[in-house]
């Protein structure tokens, strides 16, 4: 471990898990993951001890949901699905973790998340968000979705980037339990700031903020990016069909595509065909 | 369209010539008689070899009243570019206007009859205007279009017709015979032929006519007709910005138009600090009759080109045409009643762009923000993709463009071993390279910025004011 920071258990009386229980479990989580896993943390000293900050990690494994705020100096809170909190397995643990439980059903379930997420950043708390929206079953460092920008802008937060590798060799995908006594690297990256990108009024800076994030976590990680959004496409019908729309701009039938562009002669050159990808999914939620 | 207004009205202005509604419809109607003397028909192609001048406009309207289609073409480009031009347009005339005594001169001919824009008078009666449908082709436009190689875009009578509707609009900001345009862009391009000449024409207001563009001149000709609509691109209100006028040369105008490509904020800015005009950006395409967003209405951020035309529909999308997130970036589809009705003689190139319900791909990158404003980003075959992330060429550019000393800046992909693509830099102007590449790099994620720096003496430019970055590309 090249760092190991004073660790903030930071109570948050308005927000899960902040609770005897709670911080009882945090502790055991913080203790296990330093004692049943090679645990090498990076680059804490970019995590503002205080105030406001998104924490951007790749998303690999569903353990990831675990070594992120485990690596952290401050507690860290994130959406999960509210039916974790039906479980009994779950239900005390994942509010330690700083889950927060938002009802994912029907058309507006991005908009509660991300509204959750400003209520913490605005608290001055540190949020968590996996960018890609959920797990890379490819391995490959998948496209960004927008909205950690769009919360980095409205909360004047900056962006930690964050780097795990291992963390699919400790579970992989389907695999319930977590093996132990094997390598895992946390690297947090200097702070992104949406200053750096132009004016906040600007909403071609979500696209270039987020871009710079991944270009980092890219780095940081090791992994090789690709400009197609993780996902299955049969998720992303649903979510397509439910993405708001500006006013003015709703269209009675979605457009076509031209018959010329079939096999994609038009597309730029080395461009994949783009996947649709599943809604923006919130740590710790798959 | 011009039938209809006063005929004591002025219509045109070019220099001394000042021509009434009434004088232009004879002065059309002996032009109708002369073409149809040279055996210019219905279906015809009228190849148009004129710029800004009356000649243009009467033998536009001489053509389309003949059922013919007047093809523009660029009148400054030197005799051979000009028969390569007009090959594919199958013209059966060819008018040459007073800018273009150069293509007079030259022996070699274009292969069909050549009547110059002096010579438009016609003997004995002129025949009956033929009535045409909405869908038949009126003008024949050129255009490297949306999928870059030169083409010819067929425009429609009730396209035309709908965006002209459109720009003159209603309310306190409708266009009206009362308002006087500025006509500097070139009528050979759908800017300065719709909104700047047409849209007015039908208003039944008058086009002050300027056959080259020059700041000054401008600004004297604004000043002096009490000019109240000004469309530019925008090298001309940067020029205008940053000249030597007086405050007040402006002070007539009261709609203040820029399209064509992008406007720097801070050209925005300088203008209304200046001659308080405030600039609407639009958006549209030779493809579209020219307009299809328009900033007129709304108070639009600087960034944006302002909002879809009530009847546009207007949506950004992904290769696979879903909508992406607001504020995502994403290819501007388009679906409006002034589209044209594709590319002459080339089936294929329509069926790259155009869908058969009527969904235009115009190869643009933007960004829809929550109110419904689109900021444009880039052209789509642009793009530069370095290690599989997108860099947008106008973002470098921009940045470039603010280091003091270059000129021009224009950035384009190179291919590269290791990381696919990579980003090389045209600039003009007296800078240190290793100055610039420091700025670039303290503005700019590393892989956005150029790997190399070309020095040149001047960037290539459309008529109104694009980058062509194709040229430049290796």
């Amino acid at each position: 471990m090249k760092m190991q920071a004073q660790f903030d258990f930071e109570a948050a009386p308005g927000l899960p898990g902040s609770d005897a229980i709670s911080r009882v479990h945090y502790a055991v989580i913080r203790s296990l993951t330093r004692r049943l896993w090679r645990f090498t943390i990076d680059g804490v000293e970019n995590v503002p001890t205080a105030g406001p900050a998104l924490i951007c990690p790749n998303h690999l494994s569903f353990c990831d949901s675990v070594f992120v705020p485990a690596a952290l100096p401050r507690r860290c809170w994130a959406i999960g699905k509210a039916e974790y909190m039906d479980s009994w397995k779950t239900r005390h643990l994942f509010p330690a973790l700083g889950m927060i439980p938002v009802d994912r059903s029907g058309g507006k379930r991005s908009a509660a998340a991300l509204d959750a997420a400003a209520e913490v950043l605005d608290d001055g708390r540190l949020f968590m968000i996996y960018p890609e929206g959920t797990r890379s079953r490819s391995g490959n460092l998948h496209k960004g979705r927008t909205g950690a920008a769009r919360l980095a802008i409205r909360c004047d937060a900056p962006i930690i980037p964050v780097g795990l590798i291992g963390t699919p060799e400790i579970q992989p995908p389907d695999q319930f339990t977590m093996s132990p006594f094997k390598d895992v690297t946390v690297s947090f990256g200097e702070p992104i700031r949406a200053g750096d990108f132009g004016s906040p009024a600007d909403p071609r800076i979500h696209r270039t903020m987020i871009d710079a994030v991944m270009f980092e976590i890219a780095r940081l990680s090791g992994q090789t990016y690709v400009d197609t959004y993780a996902g299955k496409k049969d998720d992303a019908r649903e979510e397509v069909a439910s993405r708001p729309m500006p006013p003015d701009q709703q269209v009675s039938v979605p457009p076509t595509k031209p018959v010329g562009r079939t096999g994609g002669p038009t597309r730029p050159k080395g461009r994949p065909a783009v996947e649709l990808s599943e809604a923006p999914e919130l740590a710790p939620g798959d | 369209m011009i039938d209809d207004h006063d005929a004591t009205h002025v219509a045109l202005i070019e220099d001394d010539v000042v021509l009434t509604y009434g004088e232009l419809r004879d002065r059309v109607a002996s032009a109708r008689a002369r073409l149809a003397a040279a055996g210019v028909g219905a279906g015809d192609t009228v190849v148009l070899g004129a710029g800004n001048e009356i000649g243009f406009v009467v033998a536009s309207f001489a053509a389309l009243g003949l059922g013919a289609r007047p093809a523009p073409i660029n009148p400054y480009a030197p005799p051979a570019e000009v028969r390569r031009k007009i090959e594919p347009l199958g013209g059966a005339v060819m008018v040459i206007g007073e800018v273009a005594p150069h293509l007079l001169a030259d022996d070699e001919g274009y292969g069909l009859p050549v009547i110059t824009t002096n010579d438009l008078s016609g003997a004995g009666d002129a025949p009956a205007i033929i009535e045409v449908g909405a869908e038949e082709p009126a003008f024949l436009l050129s255009t490297s279009g949306v999928s870059g190689k030169p083409k010819v875009a067929v425009l429609t009578h009730g396209g035309m017709a709908w965006v002209q509707q459109s720009v003159i609009g209603d309310g306190p900001e409708q266009l009206t015979a009362d308002d006087i345009a500025l006509g500097v862009l070139p009528v050979a391009h759908v800017l300065g032929l719709n909104l700047a000449l047409l849209a007015t024409l039908r208003a039944g207001g008058a086009v002050v006519l300027q056959r080259r563009f020059d700041s000054a001149t401008s600004l004297e000709l604004i000043r002096r007709h009490r000019i109240t609509m000004v469309v530019g691109a925008p090298p001309m209100w940067h020029r205008w910005a940053v000249s030597e006028e007086s405050s007040d040369a402006m002070a007539s105008v009261r709609f203040a138009r820029s399209g064509a490509a992008a406007l720097r904020p801070a050209t925005v800015d300088r203008l209304e600090r200046v001659y308080g005009v405030r600039i609407k950006q639009g958006y549209g395409l030779t493809e579209t009759s020219a307009v299809v967003t328009t900033g007129r209405g709304f108070d639009a951020p600087v960034t944006s080109v302002g909002r879809a035309l009530p009847g546009v529909e207007m949506v950004v999308v992904d290769d696979d045409g879903a909508p992406v997130d607001i504020g995502d970036v994403g290819e501007v589809v388009v679906r409006t009643p002034g589209c044209f009705a594709g590319y002459l003689g080339d089936p294929e190139s329509t069926e790259m762009v155009l869908t058969e319900d009527g969904w235009l791909w115009t190869g643009d990158l933007g960004v829809l923000d929550d109110d419904g404003f689109l900021h444009l980003v880039d052209r789509v075959k642009d793009i530069v993709i370095v290690s599989g992330f997108n860099v947008y060429p106008a973002e470098v550019e921009d940045v470039l463009m603010h280091f003091p000393g270059v000129r021009a800046a224009v950035v384009v992909g190179r291919a590269h071993g290791v990381t696919g693509e990579t980003v090389v830099a045209h600039v003009s102007g007296d800078v240190d390279e290793a100055e610039l590449d420091a700025w670039a790099r303290s503005q700019l994620a590393s892989y956005k910025c150029p790997t190399s720096y070309l020095r040149v003496d001047d960037v290539p430019e459309t008529s109104t004011g694009k980058q062509l970055r194709r040229e430049l590309k290796s």
